[in-house]
């Protein structure tokens, strides 16, 4: 078998529909959903006051079920991709023993994780390939570099995935569903060990390189700016995924970081509202 | 250590979702057992943890590289077979083996981690023997497990088990020498 796994290569069943991130972005059909007043985009937070709640919390759900069905496969590439050395970035990339034991357990997690968001789906009403998969998440598990593919995946990702499931879990709470509240809650602790893995490796392996250290901060920037999914996730009133800065406190983020993953996503939202009125442009020509 | 690292890299070649799921769990209780030994083996004296953590023999590499090798989608039974159908039997016989022969009172730090590893082999294996039955559906899918397993089994025999000759004991044609 080979290291390094591509991303055309990740084996699905018949029932996923893979669709790339840049095609949905650039869907004209997106300004359709921009019904609200200029600089005011998307639906807005997930609340189940909302008309289309029931089915944003199901297409929330089979993303997150996606998400974590490619942070199972890059956490296990990580345990196959690299050998077992000092991880200090010269010669063939390895990382330390205990590096891979964390990615094993992350392994265990993320498919506890699966079995869980299968469940959840069919409690909510939805099912495996109701909605498509794109492979973000896994994109970022293929950097050649341990560092950065955990700075990545761990630090940005994983990020997310406790700002998603914070939100699904004030969804549930909100609205009396104790099933998903319970669920995303377990699932939310675990995420806090998976970024605390990538903060403390990223720690760990650039200690005494400043040089690298920078590098994987800078694609865990790029990572995030990308996955702020043009103002889905911010600090708004109106973001449908709000910044969990206190459980991000816990997996070791300081505050400036957190600010600055605020101004990304500020950043992120801006440039999709641009791209929201010219896909608007075009559809109205 | 080298079956939790394929096994986590097989869950990305895998399409049937439960046996991607099942690998990922099975990933990290080989990942504890290997954290059990490397934990074990320095506290060893008269064990040499470098040579220990080495392959026995040049036969035993030849089983691990072509165990490891599938990587196709449509080659889930013979992932599967590898790992379930020979490394882990192997396994489970030379722990027993070690378990039933070493000193419970001198050795009992081994013996308490062989027995939590053995009841996670033994789990295992299990849930493997389960999903294999599962994916033979046809003769020409038994035919392809069945030249799999034979493969792999002759190039075990060649190694002599999973830590080299003696793995489970001296073969009787040595215990005779030995007595000669």
């Amino acid at each position: 078998m080979r290291k390094s796994f591509p991303v055309e290569d990740l084996a699905r069943d018949d029932r996923f529909v893979r669709v790339p991130i840049i095609e949905r972005f650039n869907d004209p059909r997106t300004a359709r959903q921009e019904d609200g007043p200029k600089g005011k985009r998307g639906p807005g937070r997930l609340t189940p006051d909302r008309p289309d709640a029931p089915d944003a919390a199901r297409a929330l759900m089979h993303g997150i079920f996606v998400g974590e069905i490619q942070a199972l496969e890059g956490a296990g590439r990580t345990c196959w991709d690299f050998e077992v050395g000092a991880g200090n970035g010269e010669g063939i990339p390895e990382v330390p023993f205990e590096l891979k034991l964390d990615m094993a357990r992350q392994c265990w997690d993320e498919a506890r994780h699966c079995e869980i968001s299968i469940k959840l789906s069919g409690h909510m009403g939805t099912e495996l390939g109701e909605f498509s998969e794109n492979t973000f998440l896994y994109e970022a598990a293929c950097n050649p570099d341990p560092v950065l593919r955990l700075t990545g995946v761990n630090r940005a990702l994983e990020g997310l995935a406790i700002d998603v499931f914070n939100t699904m879990r004030e969804f549930g709470e909100v609205a009396g569903d104790p099933v998903l509240e319970f669920c995303e809650d377990w699932m939310l602790a675990d995420e806090v060990t998976h970024v605390k893995m990538g903060s403390d490796w990223l720690r760990r392996l650039t200690v005494n390189d400043k040089e690298r250290q920078e590098r994987a901060l800078e694609f865990q920037r790029v990572v995030d700016k990308l996955f702020s999914l043009g103002g889905f996730r911010g600090e708004e009133e109106d973001s449908p995924v709000r910044l969990a800065r206190r459980f991000r406190e816990l997996a070791g983020f300081e505050k400036d970081e957190m600010d600055t993953l605020a101004e990304i996503a500020r950043e992120a939202r801006e440039e999709m509202e641009a791209r929201v009125e010219a896909n608007r442009a075009a559809v109205a020509n | 250590m080298r079956l939790f690292e394929v096994l986590g890299g097989w869950v990305a070649t895998i399409p049937e979702l439960d046996v991607k799921l099942r690998l990922g769990t099975h990933c990290y209780h080989h990942a504890w057992h290997s954290e059990l030994w490397h934990k074990r083996l320095p506290e060893l004296r008269e064990m040499n943890p470098e040579r220990l953590t080495a392959p026995p023999n040049d036969e035993l590499v030849a089983f691990i590289d072509a165990m490891t090798e599938p990587e196709g989608p449509d080659l889930t039974i013979e992932k599967l077979v590898g790992a379930y159908r020979v490394l882990i039997p192997a396994k489970i016989a030379a722990y027993t083996y070690h378990l039933n022969n070493t000193s419970t009172i001198t050795d009992a730090p081994t013996i308490r981690s062989l027995k939590f590893i053995l009841q996670d082999e033994l789990d295992d294996w299990r849930d493997g023997e389960m999903m294999i039955q599962s994916l033979i559906q046809t003769e020409a899918e038994l035919q392809r497990a069945i030249d799999h397993q034979a493969m792999l089994q002759k190039l075990m025999l060649a190694a002599g088990g999973i830590a080299g000759p003696g793995s489970i004991g001296d073969s009787y044609e040595a215990t005779e020498e030995a007595h000669a």
